[in-house]
């Protein structure tokens, strides 16, 4: 469950006179007044006042309302808020709990779950629940015609899921091997209405189903919230499910609030505008800059800002090691000798200076990486791998040892005295990484290799990192929907779909490549939590070893709220102030 | 009759030429909307070839172009692939804002301008005329964007008036919203009014004073017709030929002249839709947006002709 951190919507239109007002007094950058705050492993929420109007704000407005097609972050935070799944990860302690589901339980050979549905639910349009419409929920994920981005998800070995309503509140799910997070494929999958959708399923139409266009009334889901009303450009607000199943510890109904008003806002910056002139409640997502405006006025602002730390997201950089038949562009092969050697990696990599990263590019809200696993990530992280530390002597060393040297006037020769030079291609529309780019270009001038910049349009970057492989170098960064080592699989495995250096290969893998494509299988089908870390501390181990990606900072999740909402407690998963609305509540 | 007939069909050759163009380019640009699903682990390689091919994005150039035509026919205007939804009803949302903050701005652009210009023209040695050229020079040089982030700094730091959107966020609850959307409008409205108003001053102006300035004018001056009338019952019609032309041209760009100001502004209208859909690679959103800015243009120029064949015996005689 990850997508990539680089936005298609990040209009380069950057309100050029605002980062006057993030600077201090003094006119330094970063400093802020206020400390990174790690979530608590456990969040005990506050009983709340049932009632208002909560106004947050989305950087760009929802694409659609159909769970079965979001994709894009801003429709998934509002589809998050309609729709409820049958098992859910708790962001506060990263581990599933029961939802829709009271209880589960697994076969011995791993194979098979049984679910075991809540009783009396009911949809927010008053039509009970069973286990009828979590049946039609996976005919609607599997279905062709649908082609619902969950839907590779719920293949395994080749094989869709089976489910079998076994009574109306039992249904069993079949899969074709075991698989050790299993429970954790059920986070996410919104439950259907089968009374509204089945029509549309059967005529191939629910591609279009739920639309913008679409009434409220005709739209229907299990989550806190539903659609009151919309207006297009503007805003979607949404008022409180009169029948959603949760209570508070005092046996009040959740949610507290009576609607969301969800306003849309160009980018970040006019978002922090907003919210600023008091007129949306609550922030997230946002950038180090604009949190360094925020902080040094909250106290005078009447708000909260808040810095939980090191997300899921690992910004790294890359070389093209795909595989040409013939020489693609010029120098690219002989390039890609370097590229392939270990210790030229290592040595790049150890003479990156990531603490300027974190403190030029970030503003001091990153943490420094080893390897693609942050430190947000408690029950994952290797804390045996050692953080980073810029050595140009250990760079030098690394290289002398593979042959390469110096010339007199200190520039670095390869092992046949050419001269070593690359450049590196960004994102354009991600200001860090064209910083952090320009920092390492720097950095890596200190051992004589000449960098050159290659900034790039979204679509351009794509483009060249999936198609033609038309770069030499890349900054990207990739953030995970969840903790679980299962979604590294795809960035790790040598036939994973975002092994983003490789991804067209010939001839044999190296050794420690075979390695890790052995241990992600067998991390698959390890049921026990201290085998499979062990397993997943030991890929991390030949990660930092071999280096194919040289992981630089991981930036830390940013929000802010007025002092008058309650249970605001930003997490790393999911969304990262909005996982608890049901339970948020406005202070009078 | 042939004089509307042959405007027309040139219009049609226009706007096909345009269409055609603006599908040309984007076809060559790289990438598509489901780019980014590529990056999205869950989804395969393959998945992402089927709905590429679902929505008929493989399909050779011609083939794509004929279909869109047939869909304009149909009035849905080609598909969103972003919002899963006919592209019509999504542009006809935000045309109307668009218009609304672009008709707005334009009007009052071009009341201040002929009030300070024919004014200015009429006194040429006042200080009301030094001060209206200090603006007009002030505001050509300054760029629209500039204008725009100080409009909306000055806002953010007084609270005058709402810095962004066309309504409140709770509007839609309360029965306030003219007074509201007026509020909305004032900044963005204000900004491009702002940024219109120094080309139209400098052509009133100019056509007033070269008009004022005529011997026939001097001649009535000479003959002791009051300076009222002389101003605008004998110089402002002969003043009006290029001021009906650029009255023209400021209508054509109805629809596209505020797609920065909506941006900054984050103003529902078709700008920001814009924007966006070319960011995300929204092919036909795209396509339609370049086409409604295209028929615009056509209309005003069209507009502009028949002012002009009304007003002007000469035109008519040609």
């Amino acid at each position: 469950m990850r997508f990539l951190a680089v936005s298609a919507n990040a209009f380069p239109l950057v309100l050029a006179l605002l980062p006057f007002l993030s600077r201090t007094e003094n006119g330094a950058r970063f400093q802020t007044s206020s400390e990174t705050h790690p979530p608590p492993a456990q969040f005990v929420a506050e009983p709340g006042i049932p009632g208002g109007t909560l106004v947050i704000s989305s950087h760009s407005e929802p694409k659609t309302l159909n769970p079965l097609l979001a994709v894009d972050s801003s429709s998934r935070k509002i589809t998050a808020l309609l729709n409820a799944d049958l098992i859910h990860i708790n962001s506060a302690t990263q581990q599933t709990e029961p939802a829709l589901a009271e209880s589960w339980s697994v076969s011995d050979s791993g194979r098979r779950y049984l679910l075991h549905l809540r009783h009396g639910l009911r949809f927010s349009d008053g039509s009970p629940f069973d286990a009828d419409d979590v049946v039609f929920s996976f005919r609607a994920y599997l279905d062709d015609r649908v082609q619902s981005p969950q839907r590779d998800l719920l293949i395994t070995a080749g094989k869709p899921i089976r489910v079998e309503k076994i009574d109306p509140y039992t249904v069993a799910f079949s899969l074709e091997r075991p698989y050790a997070a299993a429970e954790r494929l059920f986070d996410g999958l919104a439950m259907l209405p089968r009374h509204l959708l089945e029509n549309q399923l059967q005529q191939g139409t629910l591609r279009s189903a739920w639309n913008l266009a679409t009434a409220p009334q005709a739209i229907a889901g299990l989550g806190p919230f539903r659609v009151a009303s919309y207006a297009p450009g503007q805003r979607i607000v949404l008022e409180r499910n009169p029948y959603y199943w949760k209570s508070d510890s005092r046996g009040t109904r959740l949610p507290y609030l009576d609607r969301i008003s969800v306003v849309f806002a160009a980018n970040t910056d006019a978002e922090v505008m907003r919210f600023e002139q008091g007129e949306t409640d609550l922030i997230e997502n946002l950038d180090a800059q604009n949190f360094a405006l925020l902080a040094r006025r909250q106290n005078a602002g009447h708000y909260r800002a808040v810095d939980i730390g090191p997300g899921l997201e690992y910004d790294f950089l890359f070389f093209n090691q795909n595989a040409f038949p013939s020489e693609p562009f010029p120098h690219l092969f002989e390039r890609q000798k370097w590229f392939r050697e270990t210790q030229f990696r290592r040595a790049v990599s150890a003479a990156i200076d990531r603490d300027a990263l974190i403190r030029l590019a970030y503003f001091g809200r990153a943490d420094a990486l080893a390897t693609l696993v942050t430190p947000g990530n408690r029950r994952w992280t290797d804390p045996a791998i050692p953080r980073p530390v810029r050595s140009l002597e250990n760079a030098r060393r690394l290289l002398s040892s593979c042959g390469f040297s110096w010339a007199s006037d200190h520039s670095l020769l390869d092992p046949a005295r050419n001269p070593v030079r690359f450049a590196i291609t960004v994102n354009a529309g991600k200001p860090q990484q064209v910083e952090m780019a320009t920092l390492i270009q720097q950095d890596l001038k200190d051992i004589g290799i000449q960098v050159d910049l290659d900034q790039i349009e979204f679509h351009t970057f794509m483009d060249r990192i999936f198609s033609n492989y038309r770069y030499e170098a890349a900054i990207i960064a990739l953030a995970d929907g969840d903790a679980d080592p299962n979604s590294e699989f795809n960035v790790l495995s040598s036939t994973g779909t975002a092994h983003l250096w490789q991804l067209k290969s010939a001839g044999p893998i190296p050794k420690w490549q075979a390695e890790i494509d052995q241990l992600l299988d067998k991390q698959l089908i390890t049921q026990n939590y201290e085998e499979r870390k062990a397993i997943y501390n030991r890929i991390q181990q030949v990660v930092w070893e071999n280096m194919p990606m040289i992981c630089l900072v991981s930036p830390h999740i940013l929000a802010a709220a007025k002092n008058s909402v309650g249970n605001f407690h930003p997490a790393i998963l999911g969304d990262p102030a909005l996982w608890n609305a049901d339970r948020l509540f406005l202070r009078p | 009759m042939p004089f509307l007939l042959r405007r027309l069909l040139r219009s049609l050759a226009l706007l096909i030429g345009v269409s055609f163009l603006s599908f040309l380019l984007l076809d060559l640009a790289p990438g598509d909307y489901f780019d980014t699903m590529l990056l999205n682990p869950q989804i395969s390689p393959a998945t992402v070839a089927a709905i590429r091919s679902q929505y008929g994005l493989n399909r050779p150039l011609p083939q794509e172009y004929w279909s869109w035509i047939r869909s304009i026919g149909r009035g849905d205007w080609g598909y969103s692939l972003a919002y899963n939804l006919p592209a019509a009803p999504l542009i006809w949302q935000r045309a109307r804002y668009t218009l609304l903050l672009s008709g707005t701005a334009t009007a009052l652009a071009w009341i201040a301008a002929l009030a300070l210009g024919i004014w200015s023209s009429a006194r040429p040695h006042s200080w009301i005329a030094a001060l209206v050229r200090t603006l007009e020079a002030l505001l050509m040089a300054i760029p629209e964007l500039v204008l725009a982030l100080s409009l909306l700094l000055i806002a953010v730091w007084s609270g005058i008036a709402p810095a962004a959107g066309a309504s409140s966020s709770i509007s839609a609850l309360q029965p306030r919203s003219l007074l509201d959307l007026a509020r909305h409008l004032l900044l963005p409205c204000l900004s491009l009014a702002l940024g219109l108003l120094p080309l139209l001053l400098l052509h009133v102006r100019s056509s007033m004073r070269q008009a004022l300035d005529s011997p026939f004018v001097n001649a009535a001056r000479a003959y002791g017709i009051r300076p009222a009338r002389l101003l605008f019952r004998h110089a402002l019609p002969v003043a009006a030929n290029p001021l009906i032309s650029l009255f023209g041209l400021s209508i054509g760009l109805l629809m596209s002249s505020s797609l920065v100001t909506e941006t900054v502004f984050s103003w529902p209208g078709i700008g920001s839709l814009m924007v966006t859909a070319i960011l995300d690679r929204d092919f036909f959103v795209v396509v339609d947006c370049t086409l409604l800015a295209a028929i615009f243009l056509l209309a005003g120029n069209f507009l502009a002709d028949l002012l002009l064949f009304l007003q002007d015996p000469r035109v008519r005689a040609s």
